[in-house]
């Protein structure tokens, strides 16, 4: 259902250019928990700007669910974000002065549903996170694992195409990452396609399938085994 | 430290030109529009004879009307000014320490002196008392003593500026000049006297300049000068003669009295009220007994020498000075949340709560100092316009040493009162929030 | 329209949005009663006199030495005033209309002590009264060569008389004024023989500045103005030849005070006009410091939450989303200022109206006000909102 064909991006600068991805070519099916895998500086994050719309791609096609998104206008890209993707961040980005509720809350306003079916969608995604006591919260109420999860409920709201994690467990303690990809195996079994994107070549492994990525571009499994070799990028580094 | 301190103020508001610049603006802005107006009241309020202004009262009696107050909407108030008659039994009584009756009038002047045309002027009919009841000094001669008033002798005192005119400054006592064609003698020159208000007399312009030209009281009758300030008359009778006129009940004199104490003042108060009983049995005064007594501070307030439009506007400027106020805390928020890692970090060194909250305060000072300087400038220009559009404004637009020590403490004062929440808010978070790099 | 979110957010961190209410609210109560007083006084300055104001000089005479007649001077001026080219008018008066000095007068449609008195302002003019002020004259006539008087004193009361329509309608409500007689205070008559339209006395700030007698007389005593009233335009040209005209045919007198009776209106009203003034440039201030204070924290507020603009675009927001939180977050801030501010603006008003006697407020300047304030917060957030708007989408995926 995502289908990347030859997709580069390069940053243009007055006197630099940079080829942050480069002839970058990968298909998802539906239902797939892919990781896209690599050292910091490989292209991770300018691919996950690609794949979830919130840059453009300056050469190759992007289709999702079949449809051309590469070369899409900003509204358009919007929609599909709000309809098709559901975004969890490193930093779990919720809203700090709005409470749980109100956070997952926000895409579903800028899908246009009605208040009881808003309403609905929130308490059937919290339940899913098993957050439903917390519903009244404020993040700074809420530990990290919590807030992820709220995150989480944020982005399965709206009942979207697939999930883009940007590194999910980065901020958290052994534990609470343990339980946020316990939560995230169990909704790819329910049939919600995951895209995850890490630097951890062990927490890649809890995907069905790792793709490698080394400047740029998507390297053979076989680099698999020099890549797990290669020193691991010292712990409480962050990368991307 | 505070000179450290000073030293890292400037610093800081020079690396954030635009906030700075907003800041000193708008305290600028309120101090200067607050200072402006509060400038105009407080020259308008001024006392200008406050040495003395306690012991000096200005005499009312409640001649008027029994079918009418004075004042429709000030019912509780007496007519400003005494019928002839009144001020003339009034010089009778030896219970004020000095008295003197008076009014204006309107003469022409007549040099003696090569190529000074006669010119028309205002002067002030009174009792020689005058000079010594408002402590007016000489510079020749003095005043006429009150044989002269009561004979209505053609003797005058005049200005030191009027002196220059007619007689190139020099002693000019004894010297004549004519008055309505007739010949005055120089009793005296005083010394440049102009009140602001016009306290003795607010009735036309109490910001005028006073008189250049005083003479006996009793000239006015006898050169049968009508008033050239306010007369009225409330009664159906007869005033076509001048000798009419001085016995009618119309009013046109003031009369203002020195009583060094309370206990002077008292009896002189017994003995108006008993001079007006008096009077009533002949058929005067038909309205309730109603003398009063006003010190000239309360002379100015019953008067309402200031205007009512610059006290509107003195509370205004002050709402508005609070605007900015409230401003300038946003303002203060901003700069100071913005300096959070710089105060982390010094905490983090040993800078103890208080000792931020300190070096905090000297900037927040800084800005108080320099808007404080920018509300002067503002004020000064809003006084020269000020000027333009009142040209009987002059002395009242004035900035005096006073004015101004008040702009810079009203400055700090409003900035400090901004700054509290900002400061305290930025120094009482704990440092590591602010250490942290995210 | 995420009203719900806003509010809960912006009750969360209050401080920023409290601050501008507060500032708002004082601003709409300043600005109410400004703009009140201003108009009102506009009003007060710009409301019809009567007269030609432009095209009327004023000047006077102040007879001095033993030889001085003032009825021959009177009319020896006259005739050489009028004979002026250019001059459409002369006469004397005793007072300048609108120049703060007149005589009061209170007169009576009946006689008797059961009779109203009626005050109002009195002028002793001469022949040319009408055309001099160029007032209108309703109905009747003029003042002849034959009515002019010259009494001993100002005691009597006159025999005729021309009244302004207001003040003829005060004494005769049903009207028929011409032709009537009118009593003073000794139960006198005097006929009523012109009534001018409309003509303003003596005090700007009197209530019957509308009620002004003209009387065919000229007076005792040494001074006396003249009325100059020329062709368009051709004034600033004849005044000086007016003050040359009477130095010349008489030294035994001082000429003084040649004004145009502009600017002896101009400094009646020079009060009403400065405050209007003062006024405007202190509600202007005003209005433009809070709209910098809505564009500091506006602006300020998009910096601190540049992450949280980011995530929201990432998450489905359109532009014009972003665009409409800032401005629907701002529009809350002004309405709760502006539900303050009316309160705020009817108290000051009040406390003007009982404290200094000023005019109660129109009801219509408060939503008038809420309404400006309104657009003046919409115009001050949208450069903020605008910028938040151009914030990318990929700033939600950055760990710096």
């Amino acid at each position: 259902m995502l289908e990347m064909q030859h997709v580069s991006k390069v940053y243009r600068t007055d006197t630099v250019e940079t080829h942050a991805l480069r002839d970058f070519s990968l298909l998802v099916a539906d239902g797939e928990f892919v990781a896209i895998s690599g050292p910091s500086g490989s292209g991770k994050t300018t691919f996950l700007n690609i794949a979830g719309l919130l840059e453009e791609l300056s050469h190759g096609s992007y289709r999702l669910d079949g449809n051309d998104v590469g070369a899409l206008g900003d509204d358009a890209r919007s929609r599909i974000r709000n309809e098709k993707i559901g975004f969890i961040f490193q930093s779990f980005n919720l809203i700090p002065d709005l409470d749980v509720f109100d956070n997952v809350d926000v895409p579903l306003r800028y899908r246009g549903f009605r208040s009881d079916e808003r309403k609905r969608r929130i308490e059937e995604a919290l339940e899913q996170v098993g957050l439903t006591s917390r519903i009244r919260h404020l993040p700074s109420q809420l530990s990290g694992g919590q807030q992820q999860r709220v995150a989480i409920a944020r982005a399965l709201a709206g009942q979207p195409r697939f999930l883009l994690a940007d590194e999910p467990t980065g901020n958290l303690d052994s534990e609470m990452a343990d339980s946020v990809m316990a939560l995230l195996e169990g909704i790819n079994a329910a049939g919600t396609t995951i895209v995850m994107v890490t630097h951890d070549p062990e927490l890649a492994t809890r995907a069905h399938r790792i793709v490698h990525v080394l400047d740029g571009q998507v390297r053979e499994p076989a680099d698999h085994a020099t890549a797990a070799a290669a020193p691991r990028p010292a712990a409480g580094l962050r990368a991307g | 430290m505070i000179r450290y301190y000073a030293r890292l103020a400037v610093l800081s508001l020079r690396q954030t030109p635009l906030l700075t610049g907003l800041m000193v603006g708008t305290i600028g802005v309120g101090i200067g529009v607050f200072m402006a107006a509060l400038t105009v009241y407080y020259l308008m309020a001024n006392n200008p004879i406050s040495w003395k202004s306690e012991r000096l009262y200005a005499v009312q009696l409640d001649s008027w009307d029994p079918a009418e107050p004075w004042d429709d909407e000030r019912p509780e108030l007496a007519p400003w000014e005494l019928t002839w008659r009144d001020a003339m039994a009034l010089r009778e009584s030896d219970l004020p320490l000095r008295q003197a009756a008076m009014y204006k009038v309107s003469i022409v002047v007549q040099s003696e002196r090569e190529g000074v045309k006669p010119f028309q002027t205002e002067a002030r009919v009174t009792d020689g008392n005058f000079f010594a009841l408002f402590d007016i000094p000489f510079v020749y001669g003095s005043a006429w003593d009150r044989a002269a008033d009561d004979a209505g002798q053609f003797q005058v005192v005049i200005s030191r500026k009027m002196n220059e005119e007619l007689f190139g400054g020099e002693d000019s006592v004894g010297r004549t000049v004519r008055i309505q064609d007739k010949p005055f003698v120089v009793a005296g020159v005083i010394e440049t006297w102009n009140p602001v208000p016009k306290f003795y007399d607010v009735n036309n312009g109490p910001f005028d300049d006073a008189e250049e030209v005083f003479v006996p009281m009793g000239v006015g009758p006898a050169l049968e000068l009508y008033s050239a300030g306010n007369t009225n008359c409330w009664k159906d009778e007869e005033v076509r003669t001048y000798q009419q006129f001085l016995e009618s009940e119309c009013v046109w004199w003031q009369y203002w009295v020195e009583l060094p104490d309370v206990a002077q003042r008292a009896a002189y108060q017994d003995y108006l009220d008993q001079y007006v009983s008096d009077q009533k049995t002949l058929g005067r005064f038909p309205r309730p007994l109603n003398n009063q007594l006003s010190n000239v501070a309360e002379w100015l307030d019953v008067r309402r020498v200031v205007r009512r439009d610059n006290q509107v506007l003195v509370v205004l400027s002050f709402l508005f000075l609070g605007v900015c106020l409230f401003n300038t805390i946003g303002l203060m928020l901003t700069k100071f949340l913005g300096k959070a890692p710089h105060i982390g970090i010094r905490r983090a060194l040993g800078a103890s709560r208080a000792a931020v909250f300190r070096q905090q305060l000297v900037e927040v000072g800084a800005i108080g100092v320099t808007g404080g300087i920018a509300g002067l400038c503002l004020a000064w220009l809003s006084l020269a316009g000020i000027r333009k559009l009142f040209p009987g404004y002059e002395e009242l637009a004035q900035l005096d040493l006073t004015l101004v020590g008040t702009a810079i403490a009203a400055s700090i004062l409003t900035t400090l009162v901004a700054g509290l929440y900002p400061v305290r808010r930025v120094c009482a978070t704990a440092p590591a929030r602010y250490l942290r790099l995210q | 329209m995420e009203i719900g979110p806003i509010w809960r957010a912006a009750m969360r961190n209050r401080t920023g949005p409290l601050l501008i209410a507060v500032q708002i609210a004082l601003t709409l109560a300043v600005l109410v009663n400004g703009v009140f007083i201003i108009q009102q006084r506009i009003e007060r300055i710009t409301r019809d006199t009567g007269m030609d104001v432009e095209n009327i000089i004023s000047v006077q005479s102040f007879g001095f030495g033993e030889e001085f007649d003032k009825n021959d001077s009177v009319r020896e001026d006259l005739e050489a005033l009028r004979a002026i080219p250019g001059v459409v008018a002369a006469t004397s008066t005793q007072h300048v209309p609108l120049s703060g000095s007149g005589w009061g007068n209170s007169i009576k449609p009946a006689p008797g002590e059961d009779a109203p008195t009626l005050n109002g302002v009195r002028y002793f003019m001469n022949t040319q009264a009408v055309e001099s002020l160029g007032v209108t004259l309703a109905e009747g006539r003029g003042f002849d060569a034959d009515d002019i008087e010259y009494p001993e004193d100002v005691g009597g009361a006159p025999r005729q008389v021309i009244l302004t329509r207001a003040w003829a309608d005060e004494l005769f409500p049903d009207g028929g004024a011409l032709g009537k007689a009118i009593y003073d205070n000794l139960d006198r008559p005097s006929t009523v023989i012109g009534i001018l339209e409309r003509m303003h006395g003596a005090w700007v700030s009197y209530d019957k500045l509308e009620n002004v007698m003209l009387i065919p007389w000229v007076i005792p005593g040494r001074a006396t103005y003249y009325l100059v009233r020329t062709e368009p335009g051709q004034r600033d040209r004849i005044m000086p030849q007016v003050e040359e005209t009477l130095s010349r045919i008489n030294g035994q007198r001082v000429v003084k005070g040649l004004e145009t009776h502009e600017e002896i209106k101009a400094a009646s009203y020079e009060g009403d006009r400065g405050m209007a003034i003062i006024l405007a440039v202190v509600t202007a201030l005003m209005v433009a410091v809070t709209a910098v204070g809505i564009v500091g924290l506006a602006s300020f507020s998009v910096r601190q939450r540049v992450k949280q603009i980011g995530t929201r675009r990432a998450i489905g927001a359109r532009r014009r989303d972003i665009v409409r939180y800032f401005l629907l977050e701002n529009w809350l801030v002004t309405t709760g200022g502006v539900t303050a501010g009316s309160v705020a603006a009817v108290a000051v008003n009040y406390w003007l109206v009982t404290r200094y006697e000023l005019e109660r407020l129109d009801p219509l300047y408060v939503p008038a006000g809420i309404v400006a304030i309104w657009v003046l917060g919409l115009l001050a957030v949208a450069g903020p909102a605008l910028r938040a708007a151009k914030i990318s989408p990929a700033v939600a995926t950055r760990t710096v």
